[in-house]
């Protein structure tokens, strides 16, 4: 009973976790609420750049506990691992744990193509062409197995999901595996890469003309394709309000749920940015 | 195990939102559930209380909660809500309705923008029977009594401290009974 007291307290409390203890963030946006009180409310963009800590939107498998704790788990994976922001397009180098490997590590490199999962089991896909062979692998989040995750290249391309590079020429997804960090020149907007992809020949793994994709050429298709895709088409969709209501979080719960974390996430990249002044001016 | 669709920021709806929408069927299947539903927001918003079938009626109140509540959190200078504004609503004097009457009216409501009441069914059957799907602060009279707080009336009062004497004289009774028996026995 005594769990289930404390779990349920849980619920009313605000996340901490003990290397915040007696320390404040520095730049938190407060904002006062009706009664005067200032209210902690995260920036924006954050859910673009944690979209994992919203949970899955469907309401058969939400529960409000466990979500929690799985923020709490997930802070405290962040604490000890950089897990730095990305998107879909950005280039990226995974360091796992590897037994079987001389070196016991297992370094890959590539561009992602897709992320999804929420909470701990949040994941993505990195593809590569090695030796004239594409290969993708998947790598969750918060696997305790990776050791560094590091972003060589932070982009975004003009479409969330880079699943057509399995059918375009090889060159859109070769990445050099000893590629190196490159240097951002500007720090508060992640450019967004506008290339146009070409695709190979017909047969394809799906219908891609019947997908709105911004990033790829012109297919060149005969009409018949094109004209299918209409036939098939849902266009009543775009104004389907209900539709886009069950696949979201709304608003206030999103905020909410940035409100408790943002703070903890603030101090980790202090906390970094400092670790990584000390290490420049040390290694002057 | 999917993401949450980012795209779009949505107003929580303060009504019971149901796991999976029901399919309504009619001849022209999907494309043709959505002109329906059209028809009964837009009655609704013309109206501000309509007659229809249960099933219906909880479709429509949903997508009629989220035309309000993004009119409300966009304005009407947003491109994207006034293209739905644009499509649910079949009358174009309707969506100045929308903007100028609605919207102000709804500003500072902490609860639900719609009411869903069970209308008449006949009986027997095993359908929802109708319901009467109406915008709050419409100018009709209420269709249910107002929810009086009757806890602390005095006949109230009187009436729950009987039964409470009657409770406990009836224990007693049986405590003088039992004891009876076990001195018996």
């Amino acid at each position: 009973m005594a769990i289930v007291e404390h779990l349920a307290s849980l619920l009313r409390k605000p996340i901490e976790t003990s290397d915040e203890a007696g320390e404040r963030s520095v730049s938190t946006q407060k904002t006062g609420d009706e009664s005067g009180n200032t209210v902690i409310v995260a920036p924006p963009e954050f859910r673009f750049m944690y979209p994992e800590f919203l949970p899955d939107p469907a309401p058969e498998t939400r529960n409000r506990l466990r979500e929690k704790l799985e923020r709490m788990d997930m802070l405290q994976r962040r604490s000890v691992i950089e897990i730095p922001e990305f998107y879909t397009g950005s280039i990226m180098a995974v360091t796992v744990a590897d037994a079987n490997s001389p070196n016991k590590f297992a370094r890959f490199v590539g561009i992602c193509i897709q992320r999804g999962g929420s909470g701990l089991r949040a994941w993505f896909i990195l593809r590569n062409v090695v030796d004239k062979q594409g290969v993708e692998i998947l790598y969750e989040m918060y696997c305790p197995l990776i050791q560094k995750i590091e972003v060589l290249r932070l982009e975004r391309r003009l479409d969330e999901s880079l699943l057509y590079l399995r059918d375009a020429l090889p060159e859109y997804s070769t990445f050099p595996l000893n590629m190196e960090q490159e240097r951002r020149l500007n720090n508060s907007v992640v450019p967004i890469n506008p290339i146009k992809v070409k695709l190979r020949p017909r047969p394809w793994l799906e219908r891609w003309e019947r997908q709105n994709l911004q990033g790829v050429e012109d297919l060149n298709l005969p009409q018949r394709f094109y004209d299918k895709a209409e036939k098939v088409a849902k266009p009543w969709e775009k104004y389907d309000l209900m539709l886009h209501y069950r696949k979201t979080i709304p608003a206030e719960e999103q905020e909410k749920i940035f409100a408790e974390v943002h703070s903890q996430l603030q101090q980790q990249e202090l906390k970094r940015k400092l670790r990584r002044r000390r290490g420049f001016d040390n290694e002057q | 195990m999917n993401q949450a669709d980012l795209s779009k920021l949505v107003s929580a709806l303060r009504i019971a939102v149901k796991p999976k929408p029901r399919l309504l069927s009619c001849p022209e299947g999907p494309a043709g559930r959505l002109k329906k539903l059209r028809a009964t927001v837009t009655a609704l918003v013309k109206y501000e209380r309509i007659e229809l079938n249960y099933p219906r009626a909880d479709e429509a109140q949903g997508y009629a909660e989220r035309l309000i509540s993004d009119a409300i959190r966009n304005g009407d200078c947003h491109k994207h809500t006034m293209e739905m504004a644009d499509y649910w609503l079949n009358e174009k004097q309707l969506v100045h309705k929308l903007f100028k009457v609605l919207v102000p009216r709804y500003q500072n409501y902490n609860s639900s923008f719609t009411r869903l009441v069970l209308g008449p069914k006949t009986y027997p059957g095993y359908y929802a029977g109708t319901a009467i799907l109406e915008l709050k602060g419409n100018p009709f009279p209420a269709l249910q009594p107002e929810n009086h707080n009757y806890h602390y009336w005095l006949h109230n009062v009187l009436l729950e401290e009987a039964k409470k004497e009657f409770r406990s004289a009836r224990e007693e009774r049986n405590a003088g009974t039992t004891e009876s028996v076990t001195t018996e026995s």
